[in-house]
């Protein structure tokens, strides 16, 4: 026999879990490594936007430094010659210092040490700028010798100095900050390497993960749907072995039961004979008991009176009765194997004619028990075999007018309706019921129920009932005891061969 | 009956009893036939077809023939006494046995069983049907084997 056993992968479940773990991981970590580029991406450039106002700010610084050593050169340049080309050049750069200054002191605004030196260096230069304008005013009054006296003792070489000494500062300043700055955005610029290296090592792992377990799960998937397709190739095949085990089994066990009975009425025959002999040859023993009586009371013992007048006519009646009831029971066996053995015909019928024809013939019973049968109209057709059902009925009906409750005559209903797809024979009683504790063993071969006072071997229902399975139907009983009981036959609508047990 | 020859009875039954209670009731009906009684099917048709007072070599005679037995089935010893060309063919053959089974009495009588009688398991039923049986053979006339 093929066992095909669907092995589902049993791994699918816990695959498909590390499967989703691990995009999930996957995609989270992209993301993270997402959002770290994009936020290490603003840093590098507010880094690098730090480093180009570094540029400006030493730019600016720069220039004021030249602006303000071009314009002290034109300045001198003046007292010393008195050229307006000199003039010209002051004007020119000492114009464009104020806005320098603006423009620095605006540019580092955000520093307070810068801001700290600017304010050190602007008072000076309002200093400075009074003794060129001075100077300027005198050369150009043609005063130079005054011009000259006057630079000699002003303090502009110290001013000057000193402004020249913080504006250094200033840039060296700036130049600090432009290393820190620089080396801050090398290491943003090297993190950015490490994390966007780091996000692609793990994407790479993810889609390799993913790729294998895509791949392990779709050769699971294909496994199992080749096991399915094994399974439905072989489902037909299988059901056909299981059915011929089945029947196998069936004839097997009908076989037996036949061979059985048969094998066992041959010794009955023998023990039926022998007792039949033996009463036979009681009678000469009892008329011989009963002459010596007569004749010779004095041979007869009360033993010898005894054993042929009671104990062997009572043996022998016990061991009829029993042999009698032994044949009945054995017969019954037979009956239920002869009827498993005969070949069901599945035809059309109506069960309420079926009904009239089974009511027919029992007609005189009925009357006798003093019972009505109904049948109720319409009942579904069916498809089935014929005698089964017809057995089934009778022997239904049979039993409803049997066990009848006394003092109550008997009104029996067969009706029928269609559930889901199957015929519902129901005979109902009015009749003694039956104890729900035996609603299944009123089924059971020799098994019967409540009081023993019909005739009767507790055959009846368990050829009903394998006459029902036969027939691809089932049969149960619903009732309580005292208050009728309902046999409810169910049935396929179309008994189909293979619907035959 | 024959005048010169009568009819051996021979009666092939394993078992015991029913053997004793058959010749018991056909001596009841007043047969005083000969009765052969066989257990077993090969000494049966052994009997039956080469003994020098079996049926074959001498004289008429009719078989009750029970359809269990331990070594082979009564069909079997059936077929051979009434196939083609067996001098026993015409043998009457009455089969005696406890198998009521449609079937089987149908295959009896196809293969050539004259009468088929099942034992009823009630006494006063067999006894009846045995002395009948009696008053049967009283009356029949068997051929002589070819």
């Amino acid at each position: 026999m093929v066992r095909v056993r669907l092995k589902l992968p049993s791994s699918e479940g816990r695959v498909a879990r590390w499967l989703v773990a691990f995009m999930t991981l996957g995609f989270i970590a992209l993301a993270a490594a997402a959002i770290a580029i994009g936020w290490i991406t603003v840093r590098n450039r507010t880094y690098t936007a730090e480093i180009l106002h570094t540029q400006d700010v030493r730019q600016a610084v720069a220039t004021v430094q030249i602006l303000m050593e071009q314009s002290e050169t034109a300045r001198r340049g003046y007292i010393l010659a008195g050229k307006p080309l000199f003039a010209a050049a002051y004007a020119r750069t000492a114009g464009n210092l104020v806005p320098s200054i603006r423009t620095l002191r605006h540019l580092t605004h955000d520093n307070p040490n810068q801001i700290a030196r600017l304010a050190l260096i602007e008072p000076r230069f309002i200093q400075l700028r009074a003794f060129r304008t001075q100077s300027m005013t005198l050369v150009a009054s043609g005063r130079i010798a005054e011009a000259q006296r006057r630079f000699a003792v002003d303090a502009s070489v110290p001013l000057m100095r000193g402004i020249r000494y913080r504006l250094q500062a200033m840039a060296a300043d700036e130049v600090r900050l432009l290393a820190i700055r620089t080396e801050r955005q090398q290491r943003t610029s090297a993190l950015f390497l490490s994390v966007a290296g780091l996000a692609a090592a793990l994407l790479l792992i993810v889609a390799i993960l993913a790729v294998l377990l895509i791949r392990r799960y779709t050769a699971d998937l294909a496994a199992s749907r080749d096991s399915l397709r094994t399974l439905n190739e072989t489902l037909e095949e299988q059901v056909v072995e299981r059915t011929a085990d089945l029947s196998r089994a069936n004839e097997e066990i009908q076989r037996f039961a036949y061979i059985v009975s048969h094998d066992l009425r041959s010794p009955l025959v023998n023990v039926m004979g022998f007792t039949a002999e033996l009463a036979t040859a009681a009678g000469p023993l009892a008329e011989l008991v009963d002459r010596a009586e007569a004749e010779a009371p004095h041979i007869l013992t009360e033993d010898a009176r005894l054993a042929a007048r009671e104990d062997l006519p009572e043996a022998i009646g016990f061991i009829r009765t029993s042999t009698q009831k032994m044949d009945r029971l054995i017969n019954a066996i037979l009956k239920l194997a002869r009827e498993g053995r005969r070949t069901i015909a599945p035809e059309h019928i109506d069960p309420a004619q079926l009904v009239d024809t089974i009511v027919g013939a029992m007609q005189h019973i009925v009357d006798d028990r003093g019972a009505v049968v109904r049948v109720e109209r319409p009942m579904p057709a069916i498809v089935t075999d014929r005698l089964a059902l017809e057995q089934i009925l009778s022997n239904l009906i049979e039993n409803a007018t049997k066990y009848l409750k006394p003092g109550r005559p008997g009104e029996i209903v067969v009706k029928g309706h269609t559930e889901r797809g199957r015929v519902i024979l129901s005979v109902v009683d009015n009749g003694r019921g039956i104890d729900p504790r035996d609603h299944q063993r009123v089924f059971d071969l020799f098994r019967r129920s409540g009081a023993q006072d019909q005739p009767g071997e507790g055959i009846g229902l368990a050829h009903v009932r394998a006459l029902a399975y036969r027939l691809g139907g089932t049969i149960d009983v619903q009732s309580t005891l005292g208050d009728g009981a309902t046999f409810r036959l169910n049935l396929p609508t179309h008994m189909t061969i293979q619907d035959a047990a | 009956m024959n005048d010169h020859k009568t009819v051996g009875i021979v009666m092939i039954e394993d078992d015991e009893g029913h053997a004793r209670l058959i010749e018991k009731n056909i001596r009841r009906a007043g047969i005083l036939n000969d009765i052969r009684h066989f257990t077993d099917g090969t000494t049966a048709l052994d009997f039956l077809f080469n003994a020098a007072d079996g049926p074959a070599k001498s004289g008429p005679a009719m078989i009750l023939l029970d359809l269990n037995l331990p070594d082979m089935s009564g069909t079997d010893i059936l077929a051979r006494i009434k196939a083609e060309g067996s001098p026993l063919r015409r043998t009457p053959v009455v089969v005696l046995t406890t198998t009521d089974d449609r079937v089987e009495i149908e295959r009896c009588y196809d293969l050539g069983c004259n009468v088929y009688i099942t034992k009823p398991v009630n006494y006063e039923s067999f006894a009846q049907a045995i002395r009948q049986l009696g008053l049967f053979l009283s009356v029949i006339q068997v051929p002589e084997a070819e």
